[in-house]
């Protein structure tokens, strides 16, 4: 196929192309969820309205964008943090469940002093995500076992595992629903007094400082990028691999795990099954667009959070199920996929034997 | 090189040039002209033409680099031409891709052969031929049929990962002959092979153009198969210098000199009188995930000052070797020591610790990271060193500082700082990766092929950066396949075969003979 | 005793079948070096279709068929992008599944929880079992024939058919295979296509055959499991088989377990697929087969013009 043109491999993009090739993929995404939106029946004009009128000039829209972004950032950054070492976390909502879940354990068993409750849920929100992430770890360092599909399996499993504590152990006695008793106020993360906004969102941008700091920085940083790009040259120029693979991935496991916690302490302030779903996909969209960079995942994680709002928007006056959002990150992540084969290659027609 | 002209050996029969060939007024069985190409704008090809004629052997000679492959990749339409004309047997062809070039009888034995490992010879020849195969078992009486033929043993039923590399040539060249090559192009052939499966394989192309077959030989060793050869065109820097001469026309040196552009100077061998142990190895064994033995009890010593070659066929356990004492690979049994100090099972991060520096045969396996900037590979291995700042900050301006200073001590053309380390040619990032390896604190140097691949003048520089470090006193392990490096570097020579030492020699005992018998030897 | 094994070997193959179809398909994609995740989402898809199709009146044997072209649409994108744009294929993927499950659910909204006459068992309209046999049999349906049919089928396709040794050479050393004339970018994308149909025809089988209703997220990972089921069986269409049947035994036994009484932990119980997968990856690496069965471009991206 396709014999007349010719392909070759870009030696270098210049930043400008990508850049370009980036957006117009971002806009072609963009424009093919447009359209698609407006075939099922929402008018074109509301889609502006909602999107960007509801979602982030509003008040009230922008606290609930903002809301929506404060576990989009944690994950993000726990995406970004793990593919910068080219490990594939698809154990995102895995380890987000069992951090909801070491959260909720400590909130239910009145662990430590009021005073310190809220630092613990947190602390075994982090540890449960790092603790689910580790066997991966484990197994590709130790056995080369692939972790695209053991973190995908644990994600699962952790899925299943919530499961059996909220229809069994946890579930509330008073209505029987596989939603855990509610937490006591000690146990729920301060609200900022902008809509349900709640100090989540300071803890989640503290996260992207640290990460930023670790990735852009230090040493290990600067490790984590010669590991990422070439593993034997960075073991043979004697870098700690094994000491560097376990810090990002942990850190990975330790953000998703933080957003669990976030979500069970600031939103929800309760255990359900509802929580978690959707949050591997967004969080690999939320670092791909945000180019691995920690800042930039803030800003990405803060429009997806506006997708949420317009969202929910959607679903009450159009009746659109909110798999709306997930359509949405796939066809921007399709057309980004697109365009930057535009950046990495350059295309020419084949004119053999057609030159005197 | 050296001011002789090329011998013919006698015994073969083989008329000499110019008479070899087809009579004049035949059309040329290949004819390329005005061929250009670039590469992401980068020229390969400039303006390159060669010709072939029917019945003989065709010598395409030039530095690595040069084109050679890139032109017979066009012919066969691997690559499409920016421009250029293609004739074969007088007629203007247009050849789009691989089923065109087998339709026009050309065929290419490429350096990675052309073979699915995990398929069987007959497999890998019907996949080729397709209908024309017919049924597996038509296609291994196929295979039978034609290793007769030729005089190839060739089993049609192994798999190709099962087989020797010598054995795998000879399927990819039963397969391209079954595909109904007239013209047979081979790219640097006899780089795998031991001087005996060398030998039987020019015999071998000899008889087919006698039998009025063509055949080319790409090769940047001018002297091994130039004696084979009816004509030469020489290559440098995508460019023909010299178009089809007769071979008894022109000296190897004059070829040289066209494939070069200038002469250089050899490197002189450093004269130290060697110090105490440096790097010990003793037994070193090591298998592969499958099962195969690739390194089998190896023992040498490399003294302080001191250049140790080690010569030897590609794929001996070389590459085992050098991951072994890199700390990348685990042995199986044995002891490694670097001055005294057993480091077996110590990491990479020791092993630096203690002096050693390594330079893979690739360089971007692990040496370089490729998408790293010049600057940032160069601090790489100081860091933790702590020349670059503390674990909470790296000392940026310091890494390009450093950066600069050593693109200007090295001679690193086209490096900057801020550069990507991929985007340099192949000589630059070697020297980016020796200026790294050769700091102030290198006790031990070991080297894999570092001047493969590498156009006459860097390889001399990293030649002449190896014999420095010597001279001052650093242990050199060169492990290489040229035996002209080899011999003009070292102070002792030893050789590698199936993974164990099978001889050593101080340089002034040996002689390229005595080296490939043993590299050959099946002891 | 012998009634509930019974039961439970009976309920075994409606399990087993969709976890086989899709497991069969990405065995095709794969073997021909195109890694697939998407099986997820391309269910979903299917089993959508399937559903809207059967709602709007036509018979269920189409419904399957618009779930098989479904998936086959759906996967004719990602193999364009993976193939003709050479899109990151785990990347790639992953967004196939969130388009795939996201069109379900958007295209799929006037569908849900809907019950509709799909295709029936054996056992539907026949009088009562009198053996165990009958019992086992009458409780199948014609698309779990198919699937067996197609078990013997791609095998033969991929060990003994021409067609069949240019996708694996495809998949195992792209290079060679186009130098053999082999049109590398058109047999990735036919093999994807055709993953993509099986995966359809998986997903069609739950909503049309399996429940007779749609609702979103009746996937429930068996796309995942179809993956992990493909490395279960080192790509090898009669392991895929056996394979698919254990899953399914265990997926099966909680219900059946249930239906009995007995007090089970249901959720740990549904672990089980996955454990297996898990303790598989880990075996099979620690007695060193790893790699010796994948195919050796699973992957990786072929460009022509690549310059060696």
């Amino acid at each position: 196929m396709l014999d007349g043109l010719v392909i070759t491999r870009r030696f270098d993009t210049p930043a400008w192309l990508s850049a370009l090739v980036f957006l117009a993929g971002i806009a072609a995404g963009l424009a093919m969820a447009t359209a698609l939106l407006v075939a099922i029946g929402v008018p074109a004009s509301a889609l502006f309205d909602e999107v960007i009128g509801e979602a982030f000039m509003t008040a009230s829209g922008l606290a609930q964008t903002l809301t929506f972004a404060t576990p989009l950032i944690c994950v993000g950054l726990s995406a970004a943090v793990a593919l910068r070492l080219r490990f594939w976390n698809i154990g995102i909502e895995g380890q987000l469940w069992l951090g909801a879940l070491g959260a909720t354990a400590v909130a239910l068993g009145d662990f430590g002093p009021e005073a310190t409750r809220l630092p613990l849920m947190l602390l075994a929100a982090a540890l449960a995500g790092a603790a689910w992430i580790a066997l991966p770890l484990v197994l590709k360092l130790r056995l080369g076992v692939n972790e695209v599909i053991t973190t995908l399996l644990l994600g699962s499993i952790a899925f299943l595992f919530a499961q059996h504590l909220l229809f069994g152990a946890w579930r509330d006695p008073a209505t029987g629903f596989p939603i855990s008793l509610a937490f006591d106020a000690s146990e729920r993360l301060a609200a900022l007094g902008f809509g349900r906004t709640h100090l989540g969102l300071p803890i989640a941008l503290a996260a992207a400082l640290l990460v930023w700091f670790l990735v852009d920085v230090t040493r290990l940083g600067f490790y984590g990028r010669a590991v990422g790009e070439n593993i034997e040259a960075a073991r043979a120029a004697g870098v700690p691999v094994i000491a560097v693979t376990c810090a990002f991935v942990l850190l990975s496991g330790a953000l998703s795990g933080l957003a669990g916690g976030l979500i069970v302490a600031g939103t929800e302030h309760r255990m359900s099954l509802t929580l978690g779903a959707g949050y591997t996909f967004s969080g690999i969209v939320i670092a791909f667009l945000g180019r691995f960079r920690p800042l930039a995942t803030v800003v990405v994680a803060v429009i997806i959070g506006g997708v949420f709002t317009a969202s929910d928007v959607f679903k009450v006056f159009y009746g659109i199920s909110e798999a709306v959002v997930v359509l949405l990150q796939g066809l921007v992540l399709f057309g980004v996929l697109v365009a930057q084969f535009f950046g990495a290659y350059r295309i020419s027609r084949a004119n053999w034997g057609t030159t005197p | 090189m050296t001011e002789t002209a090329i011998a013919h050996p006698a015994g073969d029969g083989r008329p000499v040039s110019p008479s070899a060939g087809a009579p004049a007024g035949t059309p040329p069985a290949l004819e390329l002209a005005g061929v250009h190409k670039a590469f992401d704008g980068k020229p390969a090809l400039i303006d390159a033409g060669f010709t072939l004629r029917r019945g003989e052997v065709h010598a395409l000679v030039g530095e690595n680099g040069a084109g050679k492959s890139t032109l017979m990749n066009v012919a066969t339409g691997v690559y499409a031409a920016d421009a250029g004309r293609e004739l074969v047997d007088g007629e203007l062809v247009r050849i789009r891709g691989p089923v065109d070039a087998a339709a026009a009888g050309l065929g290419m034995v490429h350096q990675h052969f052309r073979l699915v490992p995990r398929f069987t010879v007959a497999e890998n020849v019907r996949l080729a031929l397709g209908r024309r195969a017919g049924s597996p078992a038509a296609a291994a009486a196929l295979v039978a049929a034609k290793a007769e033929e030729i005089g190839f043993p060739v089993r049609p039923d192994a798999r190709v990962a099962d087989l020797s590399v010598a054995e795998r040539q000879r399927a990819e060249i039963l397969k391209v002959l079954l595909l109904g090559a007239r013209v047979l192009i081979l790219d640097e052939p006899t780089a795998v092979l031991t001087e005996q499966e060398s030998d039987a394989l020019l015999a071998f192309t000899a008889r087919l153009a006698a039998q009025g077959g063509s055949v080319v030989l790409i090769t940047h060793k001018l002297r091994e198969v130039a004696a084979r050869a009816d004509r030469v065109t020489v290559m440098r820097q995508g460019r023909t210098v010299l178009d089809g001469a007769p071979i008894a026309s022109v000296t190897p040196a004059e070829v040289a000199r066209l494939a070069v552009g200038a002469t250089v100077a050899p490197v002189a061998r450093p004269r130290r009188a060697p110090g105490g142990p440096a790097l010990t190895v003793e037994g070193l064994s090591h298998r592969r995930e499958d099962g195969g033995v690739t390194l089998d009890g190896l023992t040498l010593a490399l003294r302080e000052g001191e250049v140790l070659g080690l010569a030897g066929v590609g794929g001996n356990g070389q590459s085992e070797l050098v991951a072994c004492l890199a700390g990348l690979a685990t042995p199986r049994a044995g002891s490694v020591a670097l001055a005294g100090r057993d480091v077996t099972m110590a990491s990479p991060a020791a092993r630096r610790d203690l002096g050693l520096r390594v330079v893979p045969a690739d360089r971007f396996a692990f040496g370089l990271v490729r998408g790293f900037t010049v600057a940032d590979n160069l601090a790489l291995a100081a860091l933790r060193r702590g020349r670059y700042g503390s674990p909470l900050g790296v000392a940026r301006r310091r890494i390009r500082r450093d950066a600069e200073a050593a693109i200007r001590d090295h001679e690193i053309h086209g490096a900057t700082p801020g550069r990507s380390t991929g985007l340099l040619s192949g000589g630059n990032a070697q020297k980016v990766l020796l200026a790294r390896e050769l700091d102030d604190a290198v006790r031990v140097l070991v080297a894999h092929s570092p001047t493969r691949g590498l156009d006459v003048r860097a390889a001399q520089a990293v030649q002449a950066a190896i014999a420095a470090a010597a001279e001052r006193g650093v242990a050199c392990l060169l492990i290489s396949e040229d035996l002209e490096e080899l011999m003009a570097l070292s102070a002792r020579i030893a050789v590698i075969n199936r993974g164990r030492i099978v001889g050593e020699m101080p340089v002034e005992e040996a002689s390229a003979a005595a080296l490939g018998a043993l590299m050959v030897g099946h002891a | 005793m012998s009634g509930f094994l019974v039961g439970w070997l009976a309920a075994i193959p409606a399990y087993a079948a969709p976890l086989l179809l899709a497991a069969l398909g990405l065995i095709l994609s794969e073997r021909a070096g195109v890694l697939n995740l998407s099986a997820e989402g391309v269910m979903a898809i299917g089993a959508m279709t399937g559903a809207a199709v059967v709602l709007s009146g036509i018979a269920p044997t189409l419904g399957i068929l618009a779930g098989v072209a479904a998936g086959a649409g759906l996967s004719l994108v990602f193999a364009i992008v993976v193939v003709v744009f050479r899109g990151d294929q785990t990347l790639a993927g992953l967004t196939t599944v969130a388009v795939g499950i996201g069109l379900a659910g958007v295209l799929g909204r006037d569908f849900v929880q809907k019950p509709f006459p799909g295709i029936e068992r054996f056992g539907a309209d026949a009088a009562p079992a009198s053996n165990a046999f009958e019992r086992f049999f009458l409780q199948q349906d014609p698309l779990v024939l198919v699937a067996l049919a197609l078990v013997v089928a791609v095998w033969w396709f991929l060990e003994r058919t021409r067609a069949g040794l240019q996708l694996r050479a495809v998949g195992e050393d792209p290079g060679t295979a186009d130098v053999a004339g082999v049109d590398v970018q058109l047999v990735r994308i036919a093999a994807v296509v055709a993953a993509g149909a099986l995966c359809g025809l998986s997903g069609a089988y739950l909503s049309v055959a399996a429940s007779h209703v749609w609702v979103e997220g009746m996937i429930a990972g068996r796309g995942w499991i179809a993956v992990a089921l493909v490395i279960f069986a080192r790509w090898d269409a009669r392991r895929a088989l056996l394979g698919a049947l254990i899953f399914g035994a265990a997926e099966a036994l909680g219900p059946r377990l249930q239906a009995v009484g007995a007090p089970v932990p249901t959720y740990l119980m549904m672990m089980l697929p996955y454990a297996l997968t898990l303790a598989v990856l880990v075996l099979s690496s620690l007695v060193g087969r790893r790699g010796t069965d994948e195919p050796a471009a699973l992957g990786s991206i072929y460009l022509r013009q690549d310059k060696s």
